[in-house]
């Protein structure tokens, strides 16, 4: 297994200890449904995902997840509040136009919503941006600037500012070291590579 | 939306063809009544079926035709035709839908002009064309007349239906009448409930049929009729399904004929007018101008969130798994419309994907060949159980 799957997995992994079996998981973003295949399988989830690109709807059907091509805060102003149990954003919030409408309204329409984000706080990221002065590539962001979507460079000191901001309350943290196994409990802004919130409002 | 996600390419077996098919009719012999109380002493549909029937009598795929499409979806009837059926890229073994795995069956709508009982066939009351004595149809009708088809074929469920406008309806139909009798549900291209626009449309071609003298009221001999009136109505519906975007690509301003047509006249000039005579001149010859006005007051009468309170009403006892593909270039059933059906069926807590595709043929682009198209239906309707 090479060191990004191990990175996914580790990430699929806590989303999956966090989600209430048979729940019904609204993924944003939801890519060729990878997390959400994964969900249903280990935690009998009722997943739907999301996604712009008719692509990944395909990979989606072919992996037997229900999904919906088009623009996620406009899908989510279709349904009714708490209609979903959980609303799962990962690795998302950073690519998005208005991250608080969409977490907000993701608040509005589950019970419960997981952010998770690459910290760009975390002391590589930081030396990355010091050192090299070139935006940061890692095997999660191998990009080249000019070959990715616009991204916001959030850190967790950023996210959690916003949550007070915002009146969101954090239910559940999952702060995770450069490795994305080992907990963060120190200066997670620092030393965190990874961050999982679970949020409720 | 990361980066490097693996891409599972699905290759896809080499497709063969359908070959020489030839149709049946089913004949129910018993009274059917419509939705509008109107009764039919019975009724004949023309159909056909591709495919092998597996021993548990449950790997069907019906496909519903457009207002102007009949049973004949794939295959040939002789070795001299010109055309196979309509739908021919898309069915067939190795193709999208895999005659190897299903059994396709398809059948010309009630009201229709095919080989399906309509205005066109004979009362047997008077010896005549039924005319305008033919009860009006509903989308509900024609799909509780494929249902006794079904029954007849003693069919224990259906793997899928599939159709694209209004095809599209019948598909939602099924999966609202008979849900535990129908998997999987593929509407194309459709809608819940016919728009203002679309009812005008179709008041206008109805209009240029009525005011044809030749229509007479609807009765008029097998082979007569308003035909100037139905090919005027075809070439204005026919510009519905297409885009202007296409319409400039395929015929621009271009001229037909010599170059030393002379600029001021009424005579054909440009090449759209050619071929929209042409598709008028063709559909004549094919079609029956009262089948028309029954068949298009059916599509305007379709409005699911009426006849149910709402759209989610309207689902709530689906029970089969849905895919709807809308198409960008849509004006007739833009891609809003489908949306909103994969909206109230996912409201409704059933299982719905929508996927939409930028083609630029507008709304008979779910008709033409896509392996986009051709590689999601295969996908959705994954490996039946070996028959």
């Amino acid at each position: 297994m090479n060191k990004l799957v191990e990175k996914r997995t580790v990430d699929m992994q806590i989303i999956g200890d966090w989600v209430e079996p048979g729940s019904r998981v609204l993924d944003l973003g939801c890519g060729r449904g990878v997390l959400l295949d994964y969900l249903q399988q280990t935690k009998q989830v009722r997943g739907l995902g999301v996604d712009l690109d008719f692509q990944k709807i395909l990979g989606c059907v072919r992996r037997g997840v229900t999904a919906y091509q088009g623009d996620m805060e406009a899908f989510m102003r279709a349904f009714p509040d708490r209609f979903f149990d959980r609303v799962i954003c990962s690795r998302t919030v950073q690519e998005l136009t208005d991250p608080a409408a969409v977490i907000l309204e993701a608040l509005r329409v589950g019970r419960a919503v997981t952010v998770g984000f690459v910290n760009h706080g975390y002391w590589k990221n930081r030396a990355d941006a010091f050192f090299r002065g070139r935006k940061p590539r890692n095997p999660v962001y191998t990009t080249e600037w000019f070959e990715s979507r616009p991204a916001n460079p959030v850190s967790i000191a950023d996210f959690e500012h916003f949550c007070v901001a915002r009146e969101i309350t954090i239910t559940r943290r999952a702060l995770l070291r450069g490795d994305w196994k080992t907990p963060c409990p120190f200066r997670p802004n620092l030393f965190a590579g990874y961050a999982l919130y679970d949020l409720t409002k | 939306m990361n980066a490097a996600e693996e891409d599972l390419s699905l290759v896809p077996p080499e497709p063969g063809e359908v070959g020489l098919v030839e149709p049946h009719d089913f004949v129910h012999a018993q009274p059917f009544t419509f939705e509008s109380g109107q009764v039919l002493p019975g009724f004949t549909l023309r159909y056909e079926t591709y495919g092998r029937l597996n021993a548990a009598r449950d790997n069907t795929v019906v496909i519903c035709h457009a207002l102007s499409g009949d049973h004949h979806c794939a295959g040939i009837h002789a070795l001299t035709d010109a055309k196979p059926g309509w739908w021919n890229n898309f069915i067939g073994p190795g193709k999208a839908i895999d005659t190897n795995h299903f059994s396709v069956l398809c059948a010309n709508v009630l009201g229709g002009c095919q080989g399906s009982s309509g205005p066109s066939s004979i009362d047997p009351r008077t010896g005549r064309p039924f005319g305008l004595a033919f009860p009006f149809v509903t989308i509900r009708d024609m799909v509780r007349a494929q249902k006794l088809l079904c029954d007849h074929l003693g069919l224990s469920s259906l793997y899928a239906v599939v159709g694209g406008s209004m095809g599209g309806m019948q598909v939602l139909q099924w999966g609202i009448e008979y849900p535990s009798f129908v998997r999987r549900l593929i509407p194309l291209a459709t809608t819940a409930r016919e728009s203002a626009q679309a009812i005008a449309f179709n008041e206008v071609g109805r209009q240029a049929i009525m005011q044809d003298l030749d229509w007479n009221r609807g009765d008029y001999p097998k082979g007569g009729g308003p035909r100037v009136g139905l090919a005027v109505a075809r070439m204005m519906a026919h510009i519905t399904y297409l885009s202007d975007e296409s319409m400039d690509k395929k015929f621009g301003r271009r001229r037909t004929g010599a170059a030393d047509n002379p600029a001021y006249t009424f005579d054909v000039q440009f090449e759209v007018e050619s071929y929209l005579r042409h598709q008028g001149e063709s559909f004549i010859n094919r079609f029956d101008a009262n089948s028309y006005l029954y068949i298009s007051r059916a599509l305007d009468h379709f409005d699911l969130p009426a006849a149910h309170g709402s759209l989610e009403q309207a689902f709530a006892n689906v029970e089969a798994e849905t895919l709807s593909v809308a198409f960008t270039s849509d004006w007739l059933f833009p891609p809003e419309q489908n949306r909103e059906i994969v909206l109230a069926l996912l409201r409704a807590g059933k299982r719905a994907s929508y996927a939409e595709l930028a083609m630029n043929l507008g709304h008979d682009s779910f008709l033409l060949e896509s392996g986009e198209l051709y590689t999601l239906v295969r996908s959705f309707l994954g490996s039946p159980r070996t028959p």
